[in-house]
């Protein structure tokens, strides 16, 4: 039982117009020799393995038999051919003469090199082409030399060998893999090319998709199982794959295995942190040794990832290999390009480990990093899965068999821990993403890393310097940060993880780590007591990384460039929605975002971007939406110099001294107009001429927020969006500017109706969503302080927004929340203050009866009170109560019911609930709480008909009631709410 | 797409057939029109020139009849069944579409997109 040795030079391809012909020749003559004297030690080597074989006194083929075991299984598992397959394995070998072309990109000259080992020992090696493909050659052989730096030398008991003693066929073998599945397919023996055509059969078949590459290497894996090292072979060949993109770090990496390999091998890996019972007692014997090789999938896997040239700059989660290596193995420019990076590599670190002793010194390996070779190759991807799998309680059936072999095992969590310290990076990477699937969805395992104290080793990797592991690391944080439980996202505050992510977002340009960093701080910013340091750390980085560049935004535009239309990325929707998080976390964080320098900007034109796409149901809309809304929040209040712009009216009225002054005003006017204007006439006298208050310079910054012109925006997103909770922060946005008394909130009210925006508010009191009925009814709320919003709302709004009450026990069919009930019930009893007119309507709309059964048989405080509060507004007008006598009513229904004095009501605010800060404006300036014979004054007062300018048009216009009668009876009172008719629609 | 009412009209339109639905007593299209002459157009979403007073489809039922036969949002209705659509009332249009006895309605539309791709196809600018 002997291996072939056969050997296989060359990897990659690629042009190197840098180097003279003459070095490049000379490079070659020298390559050769050292192959020569490679091909010498390998030779040497596997004499010694079989010697070692036979000193071993074991039965005739146990190396043999017991991986033939294993790749039976394997074998069954992927491909139905196995029995083929099994055949050749079977069939003695004497020698595999193989020709390999390689092909760079099509029209690109080939090189052919033949390489002919035969069981002697010998090796032949045949170039061929011109000067162009010697440059090739040179490349091949030099990556060979490279490569065998990085091989593991194996026993037959699969542990790594003594130095000296490394089975370089083993290697040789593995590259002559690589070569066929690069080169392609010319082969000399038949048996090969049957092999070769096999495996790829076996792709197609595989139910996991494996890639050609993969299943090649695999069964080659298998194809070389009678001889001794059967899953070395085919270990060592997917080894060989990724070879390439590691030269860079090679020098770092291995100083660290050189000084302890050995040392690794006697006592069990005694450096390593955490226990490991099967590895450690693997070197026993040979069956012992198979849980070892099987243990460290995940690094083979990781392994594949590393050979991939473009996977850095084409990251993929968790299964690069795959994809990249498909790509490899199609001919054409794919191939090319993942050719480059590999090479560029082998160049860097040409002539580092050339002479073959001094390789095999480096070859002494860390047992991980053997166990990466010789982990499963039947399926990398489901291999590793599989192992997770395991650990996580649950289990792949396809790798079950292999499973059900109790000589594997798969690390277990400390373990995976302990490998995230380990000084060789691939070793980190794969122990990142291992740990990141064993935490996706398992709040368990979350927890257990944490408290095996796993997260501030994953933070501390963030500030590695290769991608690989901080991408696998963040990746990882961000699967332990999702979730309810808390206690983890503190636990990546408490070791400094919220800067060292920010760090990371600065340096990096790779777009999957930056998702992964903002999904994290998105996770970590659900969490209320983080808020604050993630805009104390990230808030500017976020904006200036992500939120800028994607939002088309400019500081100074070029005038040139047309406008940048935002890109809704994944980044971006991550940033977005981690803002919109903080953004809810109080005054200072509003304070300290609307004062984040091109934060506002950014995220309105990412907004007017939106709209102007007519793409506004996504999330990054929705998160956008949510900041602004948060951050209109009390602009009236908070913003620096609010105060100048304070309504003094408003000033006048804090409280409950309005009714007061009101009251006043009304017995020294002579129009109703003007006395029940008191708080808004003044306003709205002046609207058309109203004066903006002049810039001479475009707003900018937090002014932004409130600035007549974003009406148009939200009104827009209240019309186009799908997307409920973007209606809810629009509605709510809207609500919030109109809050407050001072200057630009007047502004905002008079916009919201010159850009017809109540028909659109109306409108959305139709809506499902329960949410957005109440922040569309507190918005209309808001607005009716504007006196002629409370005339054309009371006119026009109120049908629906007694639709929306329950009757009585029962619920309309949007059966809506307390909260919302009582919303609506505050925001009729808003424009039913102070207005007869509008009393009226809501009697017309036959609210009474809905009212009163609320009133009495409500099983909310809440409600009731709110209903009595209209009930007893109702009822102040002396004039309807002629009308309500007719109807049924009596005094006693507009009574408070049992519970609501009076008293209360008149200093109570009616239930406005504040709770949902900052969704609502809290109820101020005591607006919206009246005194009753104050409202009876203020009717009287009314009776003359003020606003006769904006009502007429729509009393006059007889030709719309018209059709608007003739269109179902909601649309109208939409159409009828502004001077022109709004938009009809008919559903047909 | 251009229209001012009682200048001829030059338009790409398609023809659709839309098969009304029995919902209960209802036969139902599944689309929604706005527009019409008595309607404001300045507020009309879908219409390029925003004085264009014709009848546009503004929502389609998911699934209904007017999705089935490719009817699209922002369509605009130039014909019904061979009445004109170009000079109507709101109104006078949803008449002719949910005529009782008719079960079948048949539409001329016209669309940007219609437009475009003739004038692709022709090799030539559009007109302004």
């Amino acid at each position: 039982m002997e291996d072939l040795s056969k050997l296989q030079p060359t990897l990659h391809m690629e042009d190197y117009d840098v180097r003279s012909a003459a070095s490049i020749l000379a490079s070659v003559k020298e390559q050769e020799e050292r192959f020569e004297q490679l091909t010498r030690a390998l030779e040497e080597e596997r004499r010694n393995v079989t010697l070692q074989l036979e000193r071993a006194n074991l039965p005739p083929n146990p190396a043999v038999s017991q991986p033939l075991a294993w790749q039976q299984v394997v074998m069954q598992e992927q491909s139905p051919s196995n029995a083929t397959s099994l055949a050749m394995m079977q069939e003695p070998q004497e020698v595999v003469e193989e020709t390999v072309t390689i092909e760079e990109d099509p029209g690109t000259p080939t090189s052919h090199v033949s390489v002919v080992t035969s069981d002697d020992g010998t090796t032949r090696r045949t170039e061929t082409k011109d000067m162009s493909t010697n440059v090739k050659v040179t490349k091949m052989v030099k990556t060979v030399t490279t490569r065998t730096v990085r091989q593991v030398p194996l026993g037959p008991d699969g542990l790594p060998l003594p130095e000296g003693s490394s089975p370089l066929s083993s290697y040789t073998d593995s590259i002559d893999r690589r070569y066929m599945k690069n080169g392609g397919e010319r082969f000399i023996t038949p048996q090969a090319t049957s092999t070769l055509t096999r495996a790829y059969n076996n792709s197609y078949n595989d139910s996991y998709c494996e890639t050609p590459e993969s299943q090649y290497i695999r069964h080659y894996g298998l194809h070389d199982g009678y001889a001794d090292l059967t899953d070395n072979y085919g270990s060592l060949s997917r080894g060989v794959n990724f070879r390439p993109p590691r030269y860079p770090y090679m020098p770092n990496s291995y100083r660290p295995e050189n000084s302890y390999t050995l040392p690794i091998r006697k006592d069990d890996y005694g450096h390593v942190a955490q226990p490991q019972v099967p590895m450690g007692s693997s070197t026993v014997d040979l069956n012992r040794s198979q849980p070892e090789r099987f243990q460290p999938e995940p690094y083979g896997l990781e392994d594949d990832r590393r050979s991939l040239g473009p996977e850095e700059e084409e990251p993929y989660e968790l299964e690069p290999d795959y994809s990249t290596a498909s790509r490899r193995t199609l001919p054409g420019t794919n191939r090319g390009r993942t050719h480059r990076e590999p090479l560029r590599d082998v160049h860097r670190v040409r002539g580092y480990p050339d002479d073959p002793i001094e390789a095999e010194l480096i070859d002494e390996r860390h047992p991980y990093i053997h166990g990466m070779y010789s982990a499963p190759l039947a399926q990398p991807e489901r291999g590793s899965m599989a192992s997770l799998d395991r650990m996580a309680g649950r289990r792949s059936p396809s790798i079950d068999s292999i499973r059900k072999d109790p000589r594997w095992r798969d690390p277990d969590l400390p373990e995976v821990i302990a490998m995230l310290g380990h000084p060789i990076d691939p070793v980190k990477s794969n122990a990142a993403a291992y740990l990141q699937h064993l935490c996706y969805e398992n709040d368990k395992i979350k927890k257990d890393v944490r408290q095996l104290k796993g997260i501030p080793v994953l933070v501390g990797l963030l500030d590695h310097p290769k991608s690989e592991v901080h991408r696998k690391a963040c990746g990882a944080l961000r699967n332990i940060s999702y979730g309810k439980d808390n206690e983890n996202k503190v636990a990546i505050k408490n070791c400094d993880g919220i800067p060292a992510l920010i760090r990371l977002l600065r340096k990096t340009n790779d777009m999957e780590v930056r998702e992964l960093i903002t999904g994290t701080l998105w996770n970590l910013s659900s969490y209320e007591p983080l808020k604050m340091v993630i805009i104390n750390h990230g808030l500017q980085t976020m904006t200036n990384e992500v939120i800028i560049p994607h939002s088309g935004w400019e500081h100074e535009p070029n005038e040139d460039s047309k406008p940048r239309d935002a890109e809704w990325t994944t980044v971006f929707k991550n940033t977005s929605g981690c803002l919109r998080n903080v953004s809810s976390d109080g005054a200072e964080a509003r304070r300290r975002l609307r004062e984040c320098d091109g934060l506002v900007d950014a995220l309105l034109h990412a907004l007017q971007s939106a709209v102007g796409k007519k793409d506004m149901d996504n999330k990054s809309v929705e998160n956008c939406v949510c900041i602004m809304r948060n951050l209109s929040y009390h602009v009236h209040k908070e913003v620096p110099g609010a105060e100048r712009f304070q309504d003094p009216s408003a000033l006048q009225a804090p409280g409950s001294a309005g009714p007061q002054r009101k009251k006043k005003d009304d017995a020294g006017c002579f129009g109703g107009k003007k006395a029940k204007g008191r708080k808004n006439g003044e306003n709205d006298k002046n609207y058309d001429t109203l004066d903006l208050p002049k810039r001479t310079e475009p707003s900018k910054g937090f002014e932004l927020l409130y600035q007549p012109e974003v009406v148009r925006l939200y009104l827009s997103l209240l019309t186009e969006s799908q997307n409920y909770n973007t209606l809810e922060a629009a509605a709510g946005a809207l609500q919030n500017l109109s809050a407050g008394q001072w200057t630009w909130s007047n502004y905002i009210r008079a916009t919201v109706r010159k850009e017809k925006g109540l028909p659109i508010l109306v409108e959305l009191l139709r809506s499902d969503s329960d949410k957005v009925v109440r922040a569309v009814a507190i918005a209309l709320r808001n607005l009716s302080i504007d006196r002629r919003n409370k005339d054309l709302i009371g006119s026009y709004a109120m049908r629906d927004l007694v639709s929306n009450l329950p009757s009585g026990q029962q619920r309309p069919a949007k059966n809506l929340e307390e909260d919302t009930v009582v919303a609506i019930l505050n925001t009729i009893h808003e424009i039913v203050t102070d207005s007869s007119e509008n009393a009226r309507s809501l009697v017309q709309a036959q609210a009474i009866e809905k009212l009163v059964a609320i009133n009495r048989t409500s099983q909310s405080a809440r409600e009731t009170k709110a209903a009595s509060h209209v009930l007893q507004t109702v009822w102040s007008y002396k004039e309807l109560r002629n009308a309500l006598t007719k109807d049924g009513w009596n005094k006693s229904h507009f009574q408070p019911a049992v519970t609501a004095t009076p008293k209360a009501t008149k200093n109570g605010k009616p239930g406005y609930d504040d709770t949902t800060l900052p969704l609502m404006e809290k109820n101020q300036d005591g607006y919206s709480t009246i005194d009753q014979r104050d409202k009876e004054c203020k009717y009287k007062a009314d009776d003359g008909s003020a606003d006769l300018t904006e009502r007429e048009p729509l009393k006059n216009d007889t030709n719309r009631k018209h059709y608007i009668r003739s269109n179902r009876p909601a649309v109208s009172l939409v159409d009828a709410c502004d001077v022109k008719p709004q938009p009809v629609d008919s559903w047909v | 797409m251009s229209f001012v009412p009682g200048k001829p009209v030059t338009a790409v339109v398609q023809k659709i057939e839309i098969q009304k639905l029995r919902q209960g007593d209802n036969l139902i299209l599944g689309f929604s029109i706005g527009g019409g002459i008595d309607q404001d157009p300045g507020q009309n979403p879908f219409s390029e020139d925003k004085s264009d007073k014709g009848i546009y489809v503004t929502r389609i039922t998911p699934g209904g009849p007017a999705e089935v036969a490719d009817l699209r949002v922002g369509d605009k209705i130039m014909q019904v069944n061979g009445w004109d659509m170009t000079v109507v009332t709101h109104d006078q249009a949803r008449k002719k579409l949910t005529k009782k006895k008719e079960e079948v309605v048949r539409l001329l539309i016209t669309r940007k997109s219609l437009e475009e791709a003739v004038k692709h196809s022709k090799g030539c600018h559009p007109r302004q």
